[in-house]
């Protein structure tokens, strides 16, 4: 972010009333388009099919995902390449609690945000023991190992089939017959998990979640508890994915370890929130639905593809690499970063760029901005050992 | 009863497999510092190359083997050149690049040949008795070459100039640079090889699994990630004594547990070790391979 406009910021906030920072009319500019853009969304259903609609309240369950995702991975740095198992954790609790004990949904989610918290603390505190890629390694296998529980106790969680005869119940009796409703409680999950976690990423616990990600040492000579913020952080994840995956199984989706569970779902969410710009949320948030709904897209088009003998639908995952190939490969840094420099550099041409402000460019010790992705790759190198002083 | 000979005979031969498949794994790991999530892919795409060049082009056994290696070593050649390389700083997006590839190239196979799995013709027939054990010839034969190949890798990489170009990158790329090596080449050869490793062990597993199918590739990655992690990522040594452990723990559960626990517990086993010694058993043990 940008150094003076932070500052004011932060000097406004300290100095104007509650009232005065509530007030959209004082944000800066970016944060008026977010504004406008949320309204947008709500009053979208207007212009949507049932159909639509349906989709897009799903879009926005994956948008939480990679919110969660974000909040621990991009922030911290820790990356989890198995942050599917809270999805599903989270998703089946509520959905066991509903379906073999009769709880109503409204009871059988907070059920389940409370396994995917404990599941985050279970997984979360013997794991940060490990550092960089071995910490990712153990959040790849975790949910390869509870869907092999899945499949042994498949009489309980249904196996590979997931638990759809009979579905978990409605949440407030919605479902596909009422689209708009359904929207509209996905999106005020949305922008509930939106707001939770940009308080939590913009307070100072925040703070020190993003220098843990440039420097776990500093972190600790600072006097701070790298670990506690780090479990924090995942607990904190891990209960928003667990929210996000009960609602989910009580609306607009089911159960099944293809939806929730499967390695492809982690990885996925991955690349979206990377596509959108890790570690602020926000660019997880836009890169989730603009991900979700590209692949709903995709997999309704029925042109004929040339070689294959088949439709785009059917190809619809090999279409869907080659696209993820090319934007990580123009937009390493992420569609939210690409967007916010363009537009900086807009304003500047447009008010003749007086000076002061800079290029954006210039960080406090005088170094180059490093993007997130980067250093958890030097905190990579850093463990692995090896090219220790070679970028 | 369980026969505790036939335990270990088939414990000794798929344990040989999975350590063709976790040497490749673990020598891109070693010289590159990535994880390569297609390694599972070209286990599948060795698995259908020797069983079109068997049925469809009529090639024999020896043309099945070639088959097997090349069309893997091809495809492993050309990924590096066309996408890894131009990350191969960024052992994310590696991870997220090649398990991106290896789910196109799962989806193409399902569109083209269907979800059926595929029984290739065998090789060499018969059985063999051993002490009141009957093994297939063929399971024999695999072993052999599966040995045979690892010998062989093991005498190249501490025998033979490029071989120790292999090494040096792996200890130090800077160092191995100022030296003349070109990293570049070394990584390609890496690439190439371990998809040619893979190829061989996707014919091979393909009988051991009763047939090729689009997704046999998963379960072998999978199992050569814990057996890497458990020897140490980086170590050809680690990585064939990691197989053998994790060989064994599998087919004793499924003999002697049951079979619904075989994949839980060598992941079971990977996350014990993972916990006590995160490093592996070998750690990155660059100077003896």
């Amino acid at each position: 972010m940008s150094s003076d406009e932070e500052v004011l910021e932060q000097i406004s906030v300290e100095t104007n009333t509650l009232a005065d920072w509530l007030n959209p009319i004082n944000k800066p500019l970016r944060h008026k388009l977010g504004l406008v853009g949320l309204a947008g969304l709500a009053a979208l259903p207007v212009l949507l099919t049932p159909l639509q609609a349906l989709n897009i309240a799903r879009a926005y369950f994956f948008a939480m995902f990679v919110m969660s995702w974000d909040a621990v991975s991009g922030y911290t740095g820790e990356i989890s390449f198995g942050h599917a198992v809270f999805f599903a954790i989270g998703g089946y609790t509520s959905a066991l609690m509903n379906l073999k004990l009769g709880l109503s949904p409204l009871l059988a989610i907070p059920v389940g945000i409370v396994a995917a918290a404990v599941a985050g603390a279970i997984i979360g505190v013997p794991a940060l023991r490990l550092r960089g890629p071995y910490l990712s390694l153990v959040t790849l296998i975790v949910p390869l190992i509870l869907a092999q529980i899945f499949n042994v106790y498949s009489n309980i969680f249904g196996g590979t089939q997931g638990l759809v005869s009979p579905p978990p119940e409605r949440l407030l009796g919605l479902g596909t017959g009422k689209p708009v409703m359904t929207y509209y409680v996905a999106f005020g999950l949305f922008t509930l998990i939106l707001g939770i976690l940009l308080a939590v990423t913009r307070s100072d616990a925040g703070r020190v979640f993003t220098a843990i990600r440039e420097s776990e040492d500093a972190v600790s000579s600072a006097g701070l508890n790298p670990a506690k913020f780090k479990i924090f952080a995942f607990v904190l994840s891990a209960a928003i994915g667990g929210l996000a995956g009960a609602a989910f199984v009580h609306t607009v989706g089911e159960p099944t370890p293809n939806a929730l569970l499967d390695l492809f779902v982690s990885i996925e969410i991955i690349i979206a929130a990377i596509l959108g710009g890790m570690g602020t949320i926000v660019g997880a948030a836009i890169g989730g639905l603009f991900f979700a709904v590209f692949r709903g897209f995709l997999g309704g088009l029925a042109v004929q593809v040339p070689l294959l003998n088949a439709t785009i639908a059917e190809v619809d995952l090999v279409v869907f690499a080659l696209m993820t190939l090319a934007l990580i490969y123009f937009l390493p840094g992420g569609l939210l970063r690409g967007v916010l420099v363009a537009g900086r550099r807009f304003l500047d041409m447009v008010s003749g760029a007086t000076g002061g402000g800079g290029d954006g460019e210039v960080a406090a010790d005088g170094g180059t901005r490093v993007s997130p992705l980067q250093q958890v790759r030097d905190t990579w190198a850093e463990v692995l050992g090896g090219d220790d002083d070679e970028r | 009863m369980v026969n505790v000979l036939t335990i270990a005979v088939q414990a000794v031969i798929i344990s040989a497999l999975y350590a063709l498949v976790a040497v490749g794994f673990t020598l891109i790991f070693g010289v590159g510092g990535v994880l390569n999530l297609a390694h599972g892919a070209s286990i599948t795409i060795g698995a259908f190359a020797a069983y079109f060049a068997l049925t469809s082009y009529g090639l024999g056994p020896l043309g099945a083997v070639a088959a097997a290696l090349l069309v893997p070593a091809a495809f492993g050649g050309l990924l590096y050149v066309a996408v890894i390389r131009q990350f191969q700083d960024d052992p994310i997006l590696v991870m997220i690049l090649t398990l991106v590839t290896s789910v196109a190239i799962e989806a193409i196979l399902v569109t083209v040949q269907s979800a059926t799995s595929y029984t290739l013709p065998v090789l060499v027939g018969g059985t063999l008795q051993l002490a009141g054990a009957r093994i297939n010839n063929m399971s024999i034969v695999m072993f052999a070459v599966s040995w045979v190949i690892l010998l062989a890798l093991f005498l190249y990489v501490n025998r033979t100039d490029t071989g120790r170009a292999i090494l040096a990158t792996s200890m130090d790329r800077k160092g191995a640079f100022l030296v003349g090596i070109d990293s570049g080449r070394i990584n390609l050869l890496m690439w190439v090889l371990a998809s040619a490793l893979a190829g061989l062990a996707g014919l091979f597993l393909a009988y051991q699994f009763g047939g090729a199918t689009w997704n046999m590739g998963r379960t072998p990655l999978v199992i050569s990630f814990a057996i890497v992690v458990i020897g140490g990522l980086g170590s050809i040594r680690g990585s064939v004594i990691g197989a053998y452990i994790i060989g064994t723990v599998e087919v004793v559960t499924v003999n002697v547990i049951g079979a619904n626990l075989q994949g839980l517990m060598p992941l079971l086993v990977l996350v014990a070790v993972l916990l006590v010694r995160p490093e592996g058993l070998f750690g990155q043990e660059v100077d003896t391979a």
